[in-house]
């Protein structure tokens, strides 16, 4: 009986503090953010050190300018270009996990959407910014703006994923607005400085009937939006290849190509950020087996699904062996790039597959592995999707020397990357920080609802 | 081990070593370089030189890069010195016949081309010739597209008809010369004539409908290489289609076609609109939470 008045109430968003539950209370405490513990520290400041270390490379980067790094003539998208397109890749999970499970009406993903979100942002954040690197100098980026041409696919890229991050926020921030509220009730528990942030991003948010239904309209409306957006940013992402006439990105394939993986490796972010999160914070109760059984199948969808279009792009290439791509194809398949190659299709596609197609392999922590098999395996296919491409141009150069023919990435290079990839998971670690990681109103009007 | 065998084991150890110890080795053996001088005149203007320089590797003719030749008229002697080239990565120099030598030039009909090659630590010292005779070349073209070219050799002091030299009559083209009709060459006469039909009607020509005609006589024993050209507006006018001031996909910004910016500034309105939008609801939801407060 309790439970009903409380459920009503929370619905007509009356959340008065006297009348929560002992279990609703359980819910919050639960899922209210935590303080670092000791592994917690340990793991901001290795984190952290990473990013300094990649600032400081940066720092060389801008001073010497890009003749630091290894890029050349012939390569000239490096591993920056790779950890762009694997940061958009990344991303695009945001719109997988809230916005097709919302609008597909799956109801068990929905501890799993702020997961969804904060990685999303992250990674769009870093998306923009390694092109930023990419440049040089960073003032090049104002260029853009002056000199952009809207029939470069360059320019739709760079609309597209500004776009996608203010969605991204949106879609991060509107669902939020519920639990701000329950997390101003805790000022206790909350720093001065994070109370004060609260407030001034929810403190209007008095959960009436009238809020709630802008809420939900704006949180549908962008459910829908983000879905076109979602797969244009990663179908123009793929357009920066394939409108080049270069061995391997001339194909038809490379939208479709490229949104299968992204919707892979953005999956497989989350399972491995699931199991993270619910070790760290004890969240058993709430990401169960279930999830990881559940996302496990998602998993071996898209893996499947993704090993059917890299057949596409690569097998019939292959068959025909055409001589200006024979280099190419060679150096992946048996050359100079082939342990890379068979590496990430093995561990990025194949060994998940194997390992989840069983029961026993859907639970956390095969699961845990498969997904970091996937994120590893995606970003190793993303360097491979740049770097061989580009040393075997359809015209090579006369004379150029030795140095242009080979690339492997200068330590700058390596420091920036890994700086940027610590600097990602840094933002996830921080919004996990000062946001509950699973929505806690969600939550709760969830259970009330299951007991109903 | 008795010590015969010792001395054994030794002897056979010292056998198997020296073959390959390098001291014990020959040097190794230089190349031998073939060097081929060929003789040029165009337009009967300034004269020019080129020089092919090979190797046989493996029997097989290979290109050599990178060797320093020097070239001289009639004597390898320093007062004949026309130059010293390099050849490049197709194994070939060219070089003009310097205006310092033209009283040797015109001392005698006949002259010799002698380049030489000193040798480094990979070639021996190699020499080549050619021994060619004064020759020129004219074209005429008649009003009813008949392509006439004349070879001359200097005999004494006056030009004279030269019968029997195969010439090349062709249209200059982008990357080679078409032939003028089927046949490939064509013979001169008594008259040093040789003529042939224009049949390529059709053929492209600039703004004016104008085409390069040329007259070749190629790698001819005695004359060298000689080539004559002329200009006639036989060809097809060609006006050629400029879309740098058009609107294209690869024009500057403000030439996009105007479909594409139709399309791609309806798609950022409608989708920023929306964003747009809902910031303003979260402002409607910040006032509706202050009614509340009131």
């Amino acid at each position: 009986m309790e439970n009903l008045v409380i459920k009503k109430e929370i619905t007509n968003g009356q959340l008065p503090a006297d009348a929560i539950s002992l279990a609703n209370e359980k819910i919050i405490s639960d899922l209210l953010p935590q303080k670092f513990g000791k592994a917690g520290k340990v793991w901001v400041g290795v984190l952290s050190a990473i990013c300094l270390i990649g600032l400081y490379a940066y720092y060389r980067q801008l001073r010497y300018g890009l003749i630091v790094t290894s890029m050349r003539d012939y390569v000239s998208w490096g591993i920056y270009i790779s950890n762009f397109v694997f940061f958009v890749a990344i991303s695009l999970v945001g719109s997988l996990i809230t916005a097709v499970f919302r609008l597909a009406g799956v109801k068990w993903g929905s501890p799993l959407t702020r997961i969804a979100e904060i990685i999303a942002v992250a990674a769009i954040i870093f998306a923009s910014l390694i092109i930023i690197v990419d440049m040089g100098s960073p003032e090049r980026f104002y260029n853009l703006f002056i000199y952009g041409r809207i029939q470069s696919p360059i320019i739709w890229d760079v609309i597209v994923i500004t776009t996608y991050f203010f969605i991204s926020i949106l879609l991060l921030y509107y669902p939020l607005l519920p639990d701000i509220q329950i997390l101003l009730r805790f000022k206790e528990g909350t720093g001065k400085r994070l109370y004060r942030f609260y407030s001034f991003i929810g403190s209007f948010w008095k959960g009436t009937a009238e809020q709630f239904e802008l809420s939900e309209k704006a949180i549908n409306i962008l459910c829908i939006a983000i879905i076109p957006v979602a797969f244009t940013i990663h179908t123009v992402t793929s357009w920066l290849f394939a409108t080049t006439y270069r061995p391997g990105w001339d194909s038809t394939n490379f939208g479709a190509y490229f949104i299968a993986g992204a919707f892979l490796v953005g999956a497989g972010a989350v399972v491995v950020a699931m199991f993270v999160f619910r070790k760290a914070y004890h969240l058993e109760k709430y990401i169960t087996e279930d999830h990881f059984e559940k996302m496990g199948r998602i998993l071996v969808l898209l893996s499947l699904l993704y090993l059917y279009f890299n057949m596409n792009e690569f097998l019939t290439p292959f068959f025909k062996m055409k001589e200006s791509e024979a280099s190419y194809l060679n150096g992946l398949f048996s050359g100079d790039f082939a342990p890379l190659f068979w590496f990430a299709i093995l561990t990025g596609m194949i060994v998940p597959t194997l390992i989840l197609l069983f029961k026993k392999g859907r639970k956390p922590l095969p699961v845990f592995v498969a997904g970091v098999m996937v994120v590893v395996g995606a970003w190793f296919k993303r360097y491979l999707i740049v770097t061989p491409t580009l040393l075997h141009p359809f015209l090579p150069m006369h004379d150029v020397p030795a140095s242009y023919r080979h690339y492997f990435p200068s330590w700058e290079e390596w420091a920036i990357t890994l700086g940027s990839l610590a600097g990602a998971m840094l933002i996830i670690t921080i919004l996990a920080r000062i946001f509950p990681i699973i929505p806690i109103q969600e939550t709760i009007t969830e259970q009330h609802e299951t007991a109903e | 081990m008795k010590p015969q065998n010792k001395l054994f084991t030794g002897l056979l150890t010292l056998i198997f070593l020296l073959p390959g110890y390098n001291g014990f080795s020959q040097a190794a053996q230089k190349g031998d370089l073939g060097i081929t001088v060929s003789y040029f005149i165009s337009n009967n203007m300034i004269p020019s030189l080129m020089v092919k320089v090979k190797t046989k590797v493996d029997g097989k003719f290979k290109n050599v890069e990178g060797i320093s030749l020097k070239l001289f008229l009639d004597k390898d002697t320093a007062g004949k010195f026309i130059a010293k080239v390099v050849t490049n990565d197709a194994g070939e120099a060219t070089t003009y016949i310097p205006s310092s030598l033209k009283s040797q030039w015109g001392k005698t009909l006949k002259h010799t081309f002698v380049a030489t090659f000193d040798g480094n630590n990979k070639y021996e010292a190699a020499k080549g010739d050619v021994t060619i005779a004064k020759a020129k070349i004219l074209i005429d073209a008649g009003s009813d597209k008949t392509v006439t070219a004349t070879v001359f050799e200097m005999k004494d002091t006056t030009w004279v008809p030269v019968k029997g030299v195969d010439v090349v009559l062709a249209v200059k083209r982008m990357n080679a010369d078409l032939p003028i009709n089927d046949k490939p060459t064509f013979t001169t006469d008594s008259t040093g004539k040789a003529s042939g039909d224009f049949k390529r009607d059709s053929i492209p020509g600039d703004a004016k409908g104008n085409i390069v005609l040329v007259a070749k006589v190629l790698d001819n024993d005695q004359y060298g290489n000689l080539s004559i050209e002329k200009t006639v507006p036989w060809g097809a006018k060609f006006a050629m289609l400029n879309t740098f001031d058009k609107r294209t996909l690869f024009a500057t910004r403000d030439k996009a076609p105007v479909w594409l910016q139709l399309i791609a500034y309806s798609i950022m309105f409608a989708v920023w609109g929306i964003l747009v939008y809902l910031v303003f609801n979260v402002f409607k939801i910040k006032k509706l939470g202050e009614d509340k407060i009131s």
